[in-house]
């Protein structure tokens, strides 16, 4: 099934080693280091506290106080400056988070745009038609000029996931992307990912406890205690 | 393309947040609409004070006055005479006449004439008199003007409401007289007045003018004629004036003109400022009061608005996190922001104009007859309305900034985290 270079490693994380300050110094991740390839759909589980969030936050370049080292696509992101790091985020990676998080003032349309319209590389026309397709791939086509606030919570899970993919991203990240779904939603979801995975060959890491989920991704890596104990 | 398409995202996320809270959107601007409002009002009303008590006052005041009126006679012979230590008594000393005029009007003329600031000069012969009509008799003044030359600097044709100013040119017997001074001799135009100088040189006049200015103390006590009697009437030549009076083109340059005239005029030369300090430092108190107050007013929609801007911030952390995850910088946030700012201050200081006039108009309308107003004054300067709108959209942005610069610094993770 998978199609594009399976051997490139769409991500490297080597030896990341994180803290937290706050309340008192805390080793949430204790030297994990991972490939992920091209086109790959893997899954992060692990006990709440295990520093699967944690690392997800790492990879998706937010989160540049840690040790170790990160890299996409063969780009070193460790090191790099914020303002370098969004510009990487807005090209280069999708996200789906546990709540949708859609701008309320904006349609579904609108909010799938945004990202391509900050990376301003197509045209008003060209934004607005791949809009369209992702809304459509994800079966939202009717729903695209309603405003977000008005959309169903698995609908506006869908618009995210769309606006996640609009730019084309080498890579999806998930935050629980189905943790607020009920199950037929959630499976919804799921397909949409392994489709993407396995048919556009886009790279998608997800955080979950839903061990279902985790079953139906191509690997998983499970987290304990800041360590990766099981892949 | 790409930075402009980029702007273009960023601005339309300002324009949905300010129109989706249109309420709050519509207070912050008349917060400032009602600050530049303000400050185009005081400012207005205050220019039109004080343009109105200029008005007044250069209604009989020049710019600057030459005259020889400070000569003191210090000179004593006996002591210049006989070397110190030497003994004398003087015993009821008495001054020559010391002379208070000028006599050589024309060549101090001449040189102010060519000063490129001078729009007009005038000179004038102005001395006590009597006058007596039957048994009436009024001690007041004489001046002895240049008809022309006096109505180009003070307007006085306009003031006189009996007669005419003009005549006084033909009939050298003529003379305007004080409203005031014409009833309290009980005079009408085209009567005669007695003049009796300090000389005991007594001649008749013809009444040909009555003249009102609205200034009492000259009213009662004050009649024109032509230059050439009243130094007939001294017994002077043409060359002799008490005093001669200079207008410029703008009154605030007059130091830089006595500066450069001092050494050759070599008379007395007293500006305005100097001899009339209560009214520079009236309309500098007014205009200080004027500021104070608008600007306290824009302090205080710079609040309102810096409180609706954190406001806003802190409903949308969620979105701002969000946006920064998909790859909006912090420098984009700003913008976003500060783009709001901007917008609220340009609509504000628009409305703030129109309602700044229309409230300057209105006033205007206001019946306020005193001293020659009749309505409340008011005079607009561009000056005021540029300040208007820099301070207004100043204030804004700087209320915007520091709420726009903590959502620039919002740090996604831990809002997405919770």
């Amino acid at each position: 099934m998978t199609t594009v270079n399976n051997n490139t490693n769409a991500l490297e994380v080597k030896n990341v080693v994180k803290y937290f300050h706050d309340p008192s110094t805390f080793q949430v991740l204790k030297g994990v280091s991972f490939d992920v390839k091209k086109g790959e759909f893997l899954s992060l589980v692990g006990k709440s506290g295990s520093g699967k969030s944690t690392l997800l936050y790492i990879l998706s370049t937010m989160d540049t106080d840690y040790e170790g080292s990160l890299s996409i696509n063969g780009n070193m992101l460790t090191g790099q400056n914020q303002n370098q790091l969004s510009i990487f985020r807005n090209e280069h990676i999708g996200f789906v988070f546990q709540f949708h998080y859609l701008l309320p003032e904006f349609s579904a349309l609108e909010n799938v745009m945004l990202p391509a319209k900050k990376l301003g590389k197509l045209t008003f026309d060209e934004i607005e038609h791949k809009a369209y397709e992702s809304l459509r791939l994800l079966d939202l086509e009717e729903q695209a000029l309603k405003g977000a606030n008005k959309l169903s919570g698995g609908q506006q899970q869908r618009v995210a996931i769309a606006r996640a993919l609009i730019n084309s991203p080498s890579i999806i990240m998930g935050d629980e992307p189905t943790g607020n779904l009920d199950s037929k939603n959630s499976m919804v979801v799921q397909d949409i990912f392994r489709n993407l995975a396995h048919e556009f060959g886009q790279t998608i890491i997800c955080v979950t406890h839903d061990n279902d989920f985790a079953q139906r991704t191509d690997r998983t890596i499970e987290m304990t205690d800041g360590l990766i104990s099981n892949h | 393309m790409a930075q402009k398409r980029k702007n273009n995202v960023n601005r339309q996320i300002a324009s949905v947040h300010l129109t989706s809270k249109i309420g709050q959107t519509v207070v912050a601007i008349l917060g400032v609409t009602f600050g530049v409002s303000m400050y185009i009002f005081m400012n207005s009303f205050m220019n039109g004070v004080n343009k109105a008590q200029d008005d007044l006052a250069f209604s009989n005041l020049s710019h600057i006055r030459i005259d020889n009126e400070n000569e003191k006679n210090d000179y004593n012979p006996v002591e210049a005479a006989f070397s110190s230590g030497t003994v004398f008594n003087i015993r009821n000393k008495k001054d020559i006449q010391s002379e208070t005029d000028i006599k050589n009007t024309q060549q101090v003329m001449a040189i102010l004439r060519a000063q490129p600031e001078v729009k007009d000069l005038t000179s004038q012969v102005n001395f006590s008199v009597f006058y007596r009509n039957g048994s009436k008799k009024i001690n007041g003044t004489i001046s002895g003007v240049d008809p022309n030359n006096e109505n180009l600097m003070f307007g006085s044709a306009d003031k006189v409401v009996a007669g005419k100013w003009d005549d006084l040119n033909y009939q050298k017997s003529g003379l305007v007289i004080g409203k005031i001074l014409a009833d309290n001799l009980g005079v009408k135009l085209n009567d005669n007045v007695n003049v009796l100088t300090s000389d005991g040189i007594s001649k008749n006049f013809n009444v040909i003018g009555i003249i009102e200015t609205s200034v009492k103390e000259i009213d009662k006590s004050r009649a024109y004629i032509n230059i050439g009697t009243a130094q007939q009437l001294l017994g002077k030549n043409f060359n002799y004036s008490t005093g001669i009076l200079v207008n410029l083109y703008d009154r605030d340059k007059t130091t830089a003109v006595v500066d450069r005239t001092q050494n050759s005029v070599k008379y007395n030369m007293e500006t305005w400022q100097e001899a009339n300090q209560q009214l520079v430092a009236a309309s500098q108190l007014r205009n200080i009061i004027a500021s104070a107050v608008s600007l306290a007013i824009l302090l205080v929609a710079g609040f309102g608005i810096y409180n609706i801007m954190n406001m806003t911030i802190n409903e949308k952390i969620r979105e701002i996190a969000i946006l920064k995850a998909m790859g909006f910088s912090g420098g984009d946030v700003l913008t976003i922001f500060l783009t709001q700012a901007t917008a609220i201050g340009l609509s504000g200081v628009f409305s703030g104009l129109i309602l700044g006039i229309s409230i300057s108009s209105a006033v205007n309308q206001v019946p306020f007859k005193v001293a020659g107003l009749t309505t409340l004054p008011i005079h607009y300067q561009w000056a005021d309305f540029a300040a208007a709108m820099i301070f207004g959209i100043l204030t804004t942005i700087l209320a915007g900034y520091f709420p726009a610069r903590k959502a620039s610094k919002i740090d996604p993770v831990i809002i997405i985290r919770g």
